[in-house]
């Protein structure tokens, strides 16, 4: 039995991932050809730039409709497209971030910049993969250039020991996960994951105890390797080890883009996987939602917690990110459509404060050398702007209003609050203690910078005119959209207008 | 006696516990990586086991792309490891202490 | 299934018992003459230098990483192989073509790459620069 050459159809739905594989060409040629040219840095910084512009582009063209193309490995739909859009962008501020930086060498950046595109085409597949088979490929397309940006320092022992702990964790999340892919696909007898969905949910009701404990193994060993990407406990602990060693602007991206696409492919292997949205279970149905909710719980108060006791900034912020995951899982373990909204919502507004702050940390340590907190100390006489920015950045992580981060983290804990069930009251009651604790250690580093005297006479921190264009073009947004949300949320009620 | 899912699905179980309990106990991280290497294959021979037993191609495709995967990744995290190994003449996970307060 | 063990092991049995018989009738033709370099390590008939336990020339290494990887993306091109005459026959050859063609078009793209940095130079420094503690 042949399918139809109609499956295959789909060409300009996929156009922006062509483009992004263009891209990786002739950043890949150029960087030959231009070896002995001293404008090689910048042509190719530029044409990176060029090529994801361009797919921006694409993706404002691509009609979006939840067919499913390719024989059902993709599907181009609006939440899909949004997606794409997010981690496009993060991975603009990613190469400009990698270019104004100190840490990776000129010579390699054409190198750094071919692997962050393989990177981005990894999650735009992602985003949209509908498939076992595609989901995994593209994960670990996702995976693979990361382990080796993260030790894109060469000689430095911190960046290398940094990334060989990423890929052997990683390779054995991506192990259980795989084992897991492999019993669903025994179970529902196929990769599709709306198939799998269905057979899930039968099995589940109607079939014996032994089938019950597969599904739920199956799933458990699954959602391994998405807990590894996002950083949920119990597989957060690369998080901290991997910020500190890796290279500051990789780690700005790493923060956020995966984050965003891990989620994105998580909400869909729960979503279309076991019908949407979850809900709360049928008698005899495994309670995912409370397995999830028990989850996002463990990952904030960890994250937060161990926040608290950091000095070095960086590691800081791999713990909040943890946090951040936590407040993420819970809307993905609420699963309505308000909780999918609130995600959506959330990952752009995590994208502007979460790469500013890393932004401030990288131009403070290039002018300092330091990455502790101390290092902030009388930021605000020595470079004011740096000091402003890094406060409206870190007060929207927290969630202060009037800041973009409020609002995020509104939708999130609103959509908890919707389910009317007391398991998710406890849970929200949980994030907003969190949320309290978390304004202790992000105020730390605003105290060091206002009201503390640096140890020493110290010179003024000078911050480079492209990067201070870059922060302000984060920190407007981060400022505004906490006033002025509707536009964006508009956008991504239009993304989830269509049905799944 | 004739050879079943079953046995393969049992052997494929007992390879995978082998390879995390190897995963987890073992301090040598070129070890630890052979180790995932056990647990991919387990995952493969689950997939073909069931592909015969369904009738279906999509697990040997998914079997034969995971090769190219496993052996991406392998090189990567050895050539991270030849790296670590080349500075500080040792590829124990407790000597990587470096990032831990 | 009607697939026995027992013939396997049969099988086994009689091959293990005719090689044992080979060279137990060997010993009434062969002559005798012990020698210490007899009972050294063959070596392709060169006389064995030092320990056998030594690291390997990493560049070695490298080389084998390389053939590895190339060496598990042809087993991607094996579905495209599999479907090919099917998909000749009902005149779309210029598919198969195609898509065999891309794709070792990417993986050559990447050989180059490589070859251009200077990567699969044999005289490469690999030692690197000192570690920095």
């Amino acid at each position: 039995m042949l399918p139809d050459l109609a499956g295959l159809r789909g060409g300009a739905a996929i156009l922006p991932e062509l483009v992004l594989t263009g891209t990786v060409f002739a950043v890949l040629v150029l960087d030959l050809a231009l070896r002995r040219s001293a404008r090689r840095g910048r042509v190719l910084l530029l044409v990176t730039c060029l090529g994801l512009a361009a797919a921006a582009t694409a993706i404002a063209g691509v009609s979006a409709g939840a067919q499913p193309l390719f024989y059902g490995m993709l599907v181009a739909d609006g939440f899909a497209l949004f997606v794409k859009g997010v981690v496009i962008a993060a991975a603009v501020v990613g190469a400009i971030l990698a270019a104004l930086s100190p840490e990776i060498r000129r010579d390699q950046l054409g190198e750094y910049l071919i692997l962050l595109v393989c990177l981005t085409l990894g999650m735009c597949l992602l985003a949209g993969a509908r498939n076992l088979l595609m989901l995994y490929l593209a994960l670990e397309l996702v995976s693979l250039p990361s382990y080796i940006l993260a030790g894109f320092r060469h000689g430095d022992r911190r960046s290398s020991e940094a990334a060989l702990k990423y890929v052997v964790f990683g390779a054995a999340a991506s192990g259980l996960m795989l084992f897991g892919f492999s019993l669903l696909y025994g179970l529902a007898g196929t990769l599709d994951l709306p198939g799998i969905g269905a057979a899930v949910v039968a099995r589940g009701l109607q079939g014996g105890l032994d089938a019950q404990l597969l599904v739920v193994v199956a799933v458990l060993l699954s959602l391994a390797g998405f807990a590894y990407k996002v950083a949920a406990v119990p597989f957060h602990m690369w998080c901290p080890d991997v910020y500190e060693g890796a290279p500051t602007p990789f780690v700005a991206f790493l923060s956020v883009a995966p984050k965003a696409a891990g989620f994105a492919a998580l909400l869909r292997f729960f979503l279309s996987g076991f019908g949407a949205p979850l809900g709360f279970p049928a008698p005899g149905e495994f309670p995912w939602p409370f397995v999830l909710g028990v989850l996002a719980m463990a990952t904030m108060t960890v994250g937060n917690l161990a926040a608290i006791t950091q000095d070095n900034v960086k590691r800081l912020l791999a713990y909040s990110s943890i946090a951040h995951a936590g407040y993420l899982l819970m809307a993905v373990a609420v699963g309505s459509p308000l909780a999918i909204r609130g995600v959506l919502l959330y990952l752009p507004i995590y994208l502007l404060m979460n790469m500013g702050a890393f932004l401030v940390v990288m131009a403070v340590h290039d002018a300092t050398g330091s990455e502790t907190v101390d290092g902030f100390r009388g930021l605000g006489a020595r470079a004011p702007y740096l000091a402003v920015v890094m406060a409206v950045f870190l007060f929207s992580l927290t969630g202060i209003p009037p800041l973009a981060g409020f609002i995020g983290k509104f939708f999130l804990f609103a959509a908890a609050l919707q389910t009317k069930s007391m398991f998710f009251y406890a849970v929200a009651v949980v994030g907003v203690v969190n949320s309290v604790i978390s304004l202790y250690y992000y105020a730390r580093i605003v105290r060091a910078c206002f009201l503390e005297k640096p140890a020493d006479a110290q010179a003024p921190v000078r911050v480079g005119s492209p990067a201070a264009a870059l922060l302000g073009a984060l920190a407007v947004p981060t400022l505004v959209l906490g006033i002025w949300w509707g536009p964006l949320l508009g956008v991504v009620e239009k993304a989830l207008l269509l049905p799944r | 006696m004739e050879v079943g899912l079953t046995h393969y699905l049992l052997l494929a179980a007992a390879v995978f516990l082998v390879g995390m309990v190897g995963f987890i106990v073992r301090r040598n991280t070129l070890i630890m990586l052979m180790c995932v290497e056990l647990m991919l294959s387990a995952a493969n021979l689950v997939f073909v086991a069931f592909s015969r037993e369904l009738g279906d191609e999509a697990g040997h495709v998914f079997v034969l792309m995971n090769f190219a995967v496993a052996a991406a990744e392998v090189a990567i995290g050895l050539a991270i490891l030849m790296e670590i190994f080349r500075r500080r003449r040792s590829v124990d996970a407790d000597d990587l202490n470096t990032l831990m307060e | 299934m009607g697939f026995e063990f027992v013939v396997v092991l049969l099988f086994l049995t009689t091959s293990a018992v005719i090689v044992g018989i080979a060279l137990w009738l060997g010993r009434f033709l062969r002559p005798r003459l012990p020698s210490a370099e007899k009972a050294s390590t063959y070596e392709c008939g060169e006389r064995p230098i030092g320990s056998a336990w030594f690291n390997f020339n990493p560049r070695f290494y490298l080389f084998a990483l390389v053939f590895i990887v190339f060496d598990a993306e042809i087993a991607l091109t094996y579905p495209a192989a599999a479907v090919a005459r099917r998909w000749i026959a009902e005149g779309r050859a210029w598919l198969v073509v195609a898509e065999i063609v891309l794709f070792l078009a990417i993986l050559v793209a990447a050989l180059a790459y490589v070859w251009g940095k200077g990567e699969l130079d044999w005289n490469r420094d690999l030692a690197g620069p000192e570690e920095m503690p």
